[in-house]
């Protein structure tokens, strides 16, 4: 039996004490010699492992890095993500400043044509208007 | 030569195998021991023990001494037969109805050896206890650790490690009786 403390010894009963001190007994016996031939089959393998390629430490550098390549995976989607949507916002923000230019900022020559050109479209629309009314008045009169 | 010194000379690469040869002497027995108590049969403590060893050949560059070097072999030995039990588990649940017919034919190496009831009852109450449980008794009740040690072995609190030994007192007591 070990040296446990009394308190813990009174825990167990005489019975399940002596059941437990012929189970140590059994427990320790080995064969003759075996630690010996233990150590000799021991530093066998190990020779053997040692003249093995290194490839599997390859794999377990890779292996314990697993966290690390998905951590920067996440990162790098989330870093993408980021910019991408921040690139849109830009463009949308330009746009949007386009639309309200000042008049007073844009030069004369700017409007004048813009103005001549527009003269000119609603010149036509307005020509084929009263096209159209007169054709329609001369429908009803027949 | 400390456990330390040798731990050094190893990581240093200094006659490394002189020196896990001295580690290995000095530690096999109570290792070795723990696992048999564990597992019951010669054969798989043997391969459960090797593979400690081995892992420990592996790791001791790593190894940085905040823990005693005992704490550190018991605690990769815990792991280890943790693991070796689990995958038996499997195996057995998996070729059940093959085993059962070794069984019948081949009595286990334990069972050859005229034993009284109480120590067949015994070894069956031990092989029911969970198996955590069943580490910290045969720490505890036959080697004596203090709980802070078998604590920071299996990875408990004390107050855990105090309980899983009562626990295992109190189970093999019922199994005892009822069996």
């Amino acid at each position: 039996m070990g040296l446990i403390n009394n308190m813990e010894n009174e825990s167990i009963s005489k019975e399940l004490a002596t059941a437990l001190n012929s189970f140590k007994a059994k427990s320790d016996q080995v064969p003759e010699g075996y630690f010996d031939q233990f150590e000799q089959e021991l530093m066998r393998q190990i020779q053997t492992e040692k003249q093995q390629p290194k490839q599997a430490t390859i794999l377990s550098m890779f292996a314990n890095q697993k966290k690390y390549l998905v951590a920067a995976s996440l990162l790098f989607a989330i870093a993408t993500g980021y910019l991408f949507y921040n690139d849109t916002e830009q463009k949308a923000n330009t746009m949007a400043k386009v639309d309200l230019i000042d008049i007073k900022t844009l030069p004369d020559e700017l409007i004048e044509a813009y103005v001549n050109n527009n003269e000119l479209i609603a010149e036509v629309e307005w020509n084929s208007a009263i096209e159209n009314a007169g054709s329609s008045i001369s429908t009803n009169n027949n | 030569m400390t456990d330390q010194a040798l731990i050094t000379q190893f990581q240093n690469g200094d006659a490394k195998e002189h020196a896990f040869t001295q580690l290995l002497k000095r530690h096999r027995e109570p290792v070795f021991f723990q696992i048999k108590k564990m597992v019951l049969e010669h054969a798989d403590a043997d391969d459960i023990a090797q593979a400690v060893w081995i892992k420990v050949w592996n790791k001791l560059d790593g190894f940085k001494q905040e823990s005693a070097f005992s704490t550190w072999l018991f605690r990769v030995a815990y792991n280890e037969t943790l693991n070796f039990i689990a995958q038996k588990k499997r195996i057995q649940a998996q070729t059940k109805q093959n085993q059962l017919d070794q069984d019948a034919t081949q009595p286990m190496t334990h069972h050859s050896i005229k034993e009284s009831d109480i120590q067949i009852k015994l070894e069956r109450a031990i092989a029911e206890l969970p198996e955590k449980q069943r580490f910290v008794f045969m720490l505890r009740y036959f080697d004596a650790f203090d709980y802070e040690k078998i604590a920071s072995i299996t990875g408990t609190t004390v107050g855990g490690a105090k309980a899983n030994y009562h626990q295992a007192v109190k189970k093999m007591t019922e199994l005892l009786h009822n069996a």
